[in-house]
Order: structure tokens, then C-alpha cells, then sequence
């Protein structure tokens, strides 16, 4: 499967919209997670209360973010777990590889994780002779399609239900079947052996503790309790963003994360894990090793604007809410985070110049901002990235191309500045409109702009290739308004 | 191929947490200037008083969560005493056939299941538990305004009996069931077991065109049993 990248946003975007198997598999999204989140929010007295209480904990946590980090692996460390740091993703596939080969093992399995997505480290792995299990089904799924997620919370969104069976005939040779139950039981019977099997587990974390130096790992199946419970090593990759100060906030996010992420009141489990057993004979794995990953957080640190980014939480609920991403799905961002959150998180994690396009796969609705349990200001953040390409600060003026392009947009809107600043401009500014737009109104609108005109005003072009623009009125409102006054004889 | 690659030294690891706390201090520096305005530009509302949670009585709470576990599709009994519990024990064996019952080292459990009529496997294996049946636990706590489950692993040994097996049957006292995840979060925040598990229904996902399938990983069914107060 070829992966697309986010360089090409464009073009995925206008490959994903004609795409009918897509749109069928997408079709339930809207409708199943809106409704079962309306539901869910309605289930607590507070929910604005809640939103607030939560950015406040995560803006208090990210301005002293090297103290707290510094208090969790304190703590953590006092109970028995392993610390291992890592600049970027490079290095923290280097420490998970380094600690399965000393292990001797050949196959580890993994729960979802979008921290060890964004890293690549499934293809460290392979490329060293070792095998990562996916065992949260939808990562199953996809691994045994060799695709990538196409959403945070439900990886295999864009595959409908014909699609998964076909692939389980295929790569585990079972019959074809419609039946939901029988693909899942399925894929328990066959990845249960996998689990028995495996000399470590490597899962994400959702949330770190520094009062107490727990983490906490949310799921609904189970194969996170099995992956950090079963093997004798369990390997935690994390951010640095993922802390928070206090256990007790812990209600807060426990409120807000499954409300928002999946419309339940709480999902089946959370395994809170604080340090190694004590007793040898004690259930779970002998060591525990936490990779802390900074892959280009901490620069988000150094503006108010940027700094909302590390407050995400993944709940996804901004890429259910989102009429782009509703229509084009995952993978057309071309990134490991897609959607909204994506469109700001990736630039920032690649490189502006990387991912040009994201900050534009938006319409600035908002619907991003209103959903968001953290209070996220996703279109503000949209616009400080765009504001930065414009400026062409992202990378500096020679890193990029579009800088003439650009000049000549920011004239032409310091000129329309102008115009729209006084009375007498603005009056002056339409007349000379009316007499301009007799070349190329038609039947009183603007149609399609082609050849010369395109080429003149690229923004006129792109706007009339989908739709007609208005033509400016012959008489304006004022203007009809002071002659209906003097013909009816008012004052 | 530990001969060919570079292995993560502890000065390298030293570095990293040198390089990743200097870039974030530096960072916070830079932001500084810009906070302040932002603050006021964003004029966040001030958080609300914490809502009060109403005080249940003791009735109120069981039901509340037996209506909260049985929207979750689990079954739920409400036994008089430790012999009544033992009864309904043995009808759930009887009802799912088990044959391979595992149970935990909780002295609960253990003085309701019996020995004579069937054979139990305390603290099994995993390759014990992989064949079995059912799963016999009890649990340090529960949360009657999510139908949760709380298992504390330094109280009892029952991470893995609780999760592998088909089907999870839990045994607690009416005194152990709080309201509100808040409680409970102070309550066992005092003193952290090693490894915490909420357990709210079965083992669910909806993974494929978000359909809900029931018990992927984890016990597809789930049966609670309270004792009241004696």
C-alpha cells in the first residue's frame, strides 16, 4: 500500500472525495459519534465546567512542564520503573530496539499507541528482525493490510466491514463472513497465542502522574491489561506532554476523555500502574521501562498559540466533528495524526515546509474548538501556521518558494485595507468595480474564470472554478434607500 | 546485530534528559513575552464551584449501580449473606457449565466456592487460565455512577483471573460500593497499589464500521455479585 504523504494534501483530498468505498465506510461516523457523545455529555452537571477545569490543568502543567516531568520520573523511579529519554523519534526507536535484542526477544506485542505511531517503530522492529503484534483490533486490522491508522481512536475507520472479511479470508484463511462476531472472535482466537508467546509489551500511556509517578492507559478490549500484564517486560513509550500534577485530576480527565472519544461514560478498563510488583511471585511483568519522548514537543512550548497543541489528549472527537475529514477520512492528511488535530500537530512536528498544505485542509468552522474537551483553539492555531507560511518565517524567506506568490497576496489585500478603511475610498473603490466587472459578468454573476483572468487573479480562478462569484450591484443599498426617501417625498 | 548498532548508553541517556529539560526551559523563555497577552486575549472563564455530589443512602447507591452495570449488559445479584452468595456462586457454574474455574487468593472467594463439589485453580497459570472457563474474583471497591469495578493488585491476585478467562464473575461487600469516581480516586490514591484496574462491563469493540461486539480480549461476560450489610 502506498503511503501518501501530506505534501500532497491536494491531490489525496481530491482522490479521497471520489472515492465511494471510502464514503461507505466513513458514513457512520458522523451520525454514531455525535449522537452517542450528546448522550454522554449530557451525563455530567458540569461539562463546560469540566472543559475549563481541564485546560486550566493542562496550561498550569505545560508552563512547568520540566518541574513536573522532573517530580514523575522521581516518583516512578522510587517504584521500581526504568527511565529512558529520547530527543527525537530516531533515538526512541533505538531504546525500544536496544531493549528487546538484550531481552533476546524475537516477538513483542503492542497495544494502540500513537506515540509509537508517530515514531515508526514498527518498521524499526522489522527492519531488525523482530515482530510487533498489533493487538488492539482495528491496528490488527490494518497491520494485517499493511496500511496505516486513518484515526486516532478507530484505526481502521476507513475499511468497511466487506473489506475486513476479505482480508481475514486472505492473511487467516477463515470463510467469508458478515458476521462482526465471528471476525472478532477470530482475531481473539488467533491473537491470544501471540500474547503466550511474547517476552514483551510495549504500550502508550495516556496520562502520567507526577504527584505519584503512575501512568494510566485507557482501552476498551482488554489487550492493553493483557500487554502490560502478561510478558515479563512491559515498555511504556510517552511524550512529554502526557503529565498532569495531581492523581485527583485524574476524575477530570476520566470525565472528559471516553465522553469525548468514544460517547461512553468510561471505557471497560483503566489500568493505573504504579511502579514494578514488590514480590517476584507477584502477577505482572518483572521490569517496567518508560521511554520519554520529546520529538519536537518541547518547541511547541515556546508560544501560547503553539503550546495548546501538547494540551491534546487524542480523543479524536475533533475528526468526528469535522466536515473535512468527515468527507476525505485519515489518510488523505497524509500523516500519522490526521483531522483537525493532525492539521495542526504534524506541520509542527515535520516542519512547516513539509506539510504546507495542512494548515488550509480546514474551513475554519470551528467545530473543532466547540468539541474539544480540553478547549483547544484548533482555528486559532490554524491561522498562527498559515500567518507563518505567509511570513514565510516558517524555515526562513529562502526556505520558501511561494514567498513572490505571496507578496503579491499581501498587496492586494493591504490594497483592499485601503479601500474598505474610509467612506470615500470604499464609495470610489465600487464604482470602479462596476465598471471593471462589465468584462466578465455574465447574466449578472461571475462565472467560471479561465485563460487571462485565472492567470491575473489566481484567487478569482480557484473560487469560480467550483462556483459563481456575485457581481457587484448596480446601486447599492444606500444608495436605492436615499432615492426611495426622495421620491417619497421624505426628509 | 547488537554488534552493529549503537546501543543507548547511560551518558547518552544522561544527555538526552540534559537536552530535552534545556530545550523546554528555553522554550518557556521564549513563550514568556507573549503569555500575558494571550491570557487576556483568550479570557478564559473562571472555573465554577466543584458540583456538590447528593449523599445516597446505602439502598440508593447498590441500585444506582446495579442500574449502571446492568445498562452495560453485566448481570447483577444482590445477596443477603455470605451463604446466599455461595448458592448464586454455584448457579452461575451450574447455568454456564464451567468445568476449569479459576479463582484469586481472596479469603471472600475462597470461603464461598466449594471445593468438595468442583475443582478450583488458585492464582492458575496463564496457560492455566487460557483453557478455563470461568474467573472467580472479589474486588477492593466499587462505583455505583459508572458501574465500575476497582481491583487493587497488593489487596488481592486477580489481574489476570479477572481478564483471560470467558467470563468474570465478582464477589464484594455492599460496604465497598461508593458513589462517584472522585471518592474512589482519593480512597485508593492514599495508598496506590502497584497496578489499579477499572473493570466497567464486559471486555467491547467497535472496531469494525463501529459495531459493538462483545468480549475481544477480555471476558465477554461479566457477573457481579453484592453482599449487604449484614
Amino acid at each position: 500500500m502506498e503511503h501518501l504523504t501530506a505534501e500532497t494534501f491536494d491531490q489525496n483530498a481530491r482522490r479521497a472525495l471520489s472515492d465511494p468505498v471510502l464514503h461507505g465506510a466513513l458514513r457512520h461516523l458522523a451520525d454514531n459519534f455525535a449522537e452517542r457523545r450528546k448522550v454522554a455529555m449530557g451525563s455530567v452537571d458540569d461539562w463546560e465546567g469540566l472543559r475549563e477545569k481541564a485546560r486550566a490543568i493542562k496550561q498550569e502543567t505545560l508552563l512547568h512542564l520540566d518541574k513536573y516531568l522532573l517530580q514523575f520520573v522521581e516518583k516512578a523511579e522510587k517504584a521500581g520503573v526504568k527511565f529512558h529519554w529520547a530527543r527525537d523519534g530516531r533515538e526512541a526507536c533505538q531504546i525500544v530496539l536496544d531493549l528487546v535484542n538484550e531481552r533476546g526477544a524475537k516477538i513483542v506485542v503492542k497495544s494502540k499507541s500513537m506515540a509509537t505511531e508517530e515514531i515508526h517503530l514498527n518498521d524499526a522492529l522489522e527492519e531488525n528482525g523482530i515482530e510487533p503484534v498489533e493487538t488492539d483490533l482495528g491496528e490488527w486490522i490494518i497491520q494485517l493490510a499493511g496500511e496505516t491508522p486513518s484515526h486516532i481512536v478507530v484505526p481502521a475507520i476507513h475499511k468497511t466491514k466487506a473489506q475486513i472479511a476479505d482480508l481475514f479470508v486472505e492473511k487467516v484463511g477463515i470463510d467469508k463472513t458478515g458476521d462482526v462476531d465471528v471476525l472478532t472472535k477470530t482475531a481473539r482466537r488467533i491473537l491470544r497465542k501471540r500474547f503466550a508467546e511474547a517476552q514483551v509489551g510495549i504500550s502508550g500511556v495516556n496520562f502520567g502522574v507526577a504527584e505519584t509517578g503512575t501512568i494510566l492507559i485507557l482501552e476498551n478490549e482488554g489487550n492493553i491489561r493483557l500487554t502490560t500484564g502478561l510478558p515479563k517486560t512491559h515498555i511504556a513509550v510517552m511524550g512529554i506532554e502526557k503529565i498532569i500534577p495531581k492523581f485527583a485530576d485524574l476524575d477530570v480527565f476520566l470525565k472528559l476523555l471516553p465522553r469525548s472519544g468514544t460517547g461512553q461514560r468510561l471505557t471497560a478498563y483503566q489500568s493505573f500502574i504504579t511502579g514494578v510488583k514488590k514480590n517476584a511471585d507477584d502477577e505482572g511483568p518483572n521490569e517496567i521501562h518508560i521511554v520519554l519522548m520529546d520529538n519536537g514537543r518541547s518547541r511547541m512550548l515556546a508560544h501560547p498559540v503553539t503550546r495548546q497543541s501538547l494540551a491534546c489528549i487524542r480523543c479524536g472527537a475533533c475528526l468526528n466533528a469535522c466536515p473535512v475529514y468527515q468527507q476525505i477520512g485519515g489518510h488523505a492528511y497524509g500523516s500519522v495524526y490526521p483531522g483537525p488535530i493532525g492539521a495542526v500537530i504534524t506541520p509542527q512536528l515535520v516542519g512547516l515546509s513539509k506539510a504546507k498544505q495542512l494548515p488550509y485542509a480546514s474551513s475554519l468552522c470551528g467545530a473543532c474548538r466547540e468539541v474539544c474537551p480540553v478547549k483547544i483553539d484548533i482555528p486559532e492555531l490554524l491561522l498562527h501556521l498559515r500567518a507563518e507560511i505567509t511570513d514565510g518565517t516558517a524555515g526562513g524567506a529562502a526556505a520558501n518558494p511561494e514567498r513572490k506568490r505571496k507578496f503579491a497576496e499581501s498587496l492586494a489585500f493591504r490594497m483592499y485595507g485601503f479601500a474598505w478603511s474610509g467612506q470615500l475610498s470604499y464609495g470610489l473603490g465600487i464604482k470602479a468595480a462596476r465598471i471593471m466587472q462589465k468584462l466578465i459578468v455574465r447574466d449578472g454573476k461571475i462565472g467560471k474564470a479561465s485563460g487571462f483572468l485565472a492567470k491575473l487573479l489566481p484567487p478569482l480562478g480557484a473560487w469560480t472554478a467550483w462556483r459563481d462569484a456575485p457581481a457587484v450591484a448596480p446601486k447599492s443599498f444606500r444608495e436605492e434607500w436615499r432615492k426611495t426617501l426622495r421620491s417619497n417625498g421624505g426628509n | 546485530m547488537a554488534e552493529t548498532s549503537s546501543t543507548i548508553s547511560a551518558t547518552q541517556n544522561g544527555s538526552a534528559r540534559e537536552a530535552i529539560l534545556a530545550s523546554i526551559r528555553r522554550s518557556l523563555a521564549t513563550s514568556e513575552p507573549f503569555d500575558a497577552a494571550w491570557s487576556e486575549h483568550h479570557g478564559h472563564a473562571a472555573i465554577s464551584a466543584p458540583v456538590v455530589d447528593p449523599v445516597f443512602s446505602r439502598d440508593k447507591l447498590i441500585e444506582n449501580f446495579r442500574n449502571n452495570l446492568e445498562l452495560l449488559g453485566a448481570q447483577f445479584a444482590l445477596v443477603s449473606s455470605e451463604t446466599a452468595a455461595s448458592e448464586h456462586v454455584n448457579a452461575v457454574i451450574d447455568k454456564l457449565g464451567a468445568k476449569r474455574i479459576a479463582i484469586s487468593d481472596s479469603a471472600l472467594v475462597k470461603r464461598l466456592v466449594d471445593e468438595s463439589a468442583i475443582e478450583f485453580v488458585e492464582n492458575a497459570p496463564a496457560s492455566f487460565l487460557f483453557d478455563c472457563d470461568l474467573g472467580v474474583t472479589s474486588a477492593q471497591w466499587a462505583i455505583a455512577e459508572t458501574g465500575t469495578l476497582v481491583l487493587e493488585s497488593e489487596k488481592e491476585s486477580h489481574r489476570l483471573t479477572s481478564l483471560i478467562p470467558p467470563v468474570h464473575l465478582c464477589v464484594l461487600t455492599a460496604s465497598n460500593v461508593r458513589q462517584t469516581m472522585g471518592e474512589i480516586l482519593e480512597l485508593a490514591g492514599k495508598d496506590l497499589s502497584k497496578t489499579m484496574t477499572f473493570i466497567t462491563g464486559a471486555s467491547r469493540t467497535s472496531d469494525i464500521e463501529l459495531t459493538l461486539a462483545i468480549g475481544v480480549h477480555g471476558p465477554g461476560e461479566l457477573h457481579v455479585i453484592v453482599i449487604a450489610d449484614q
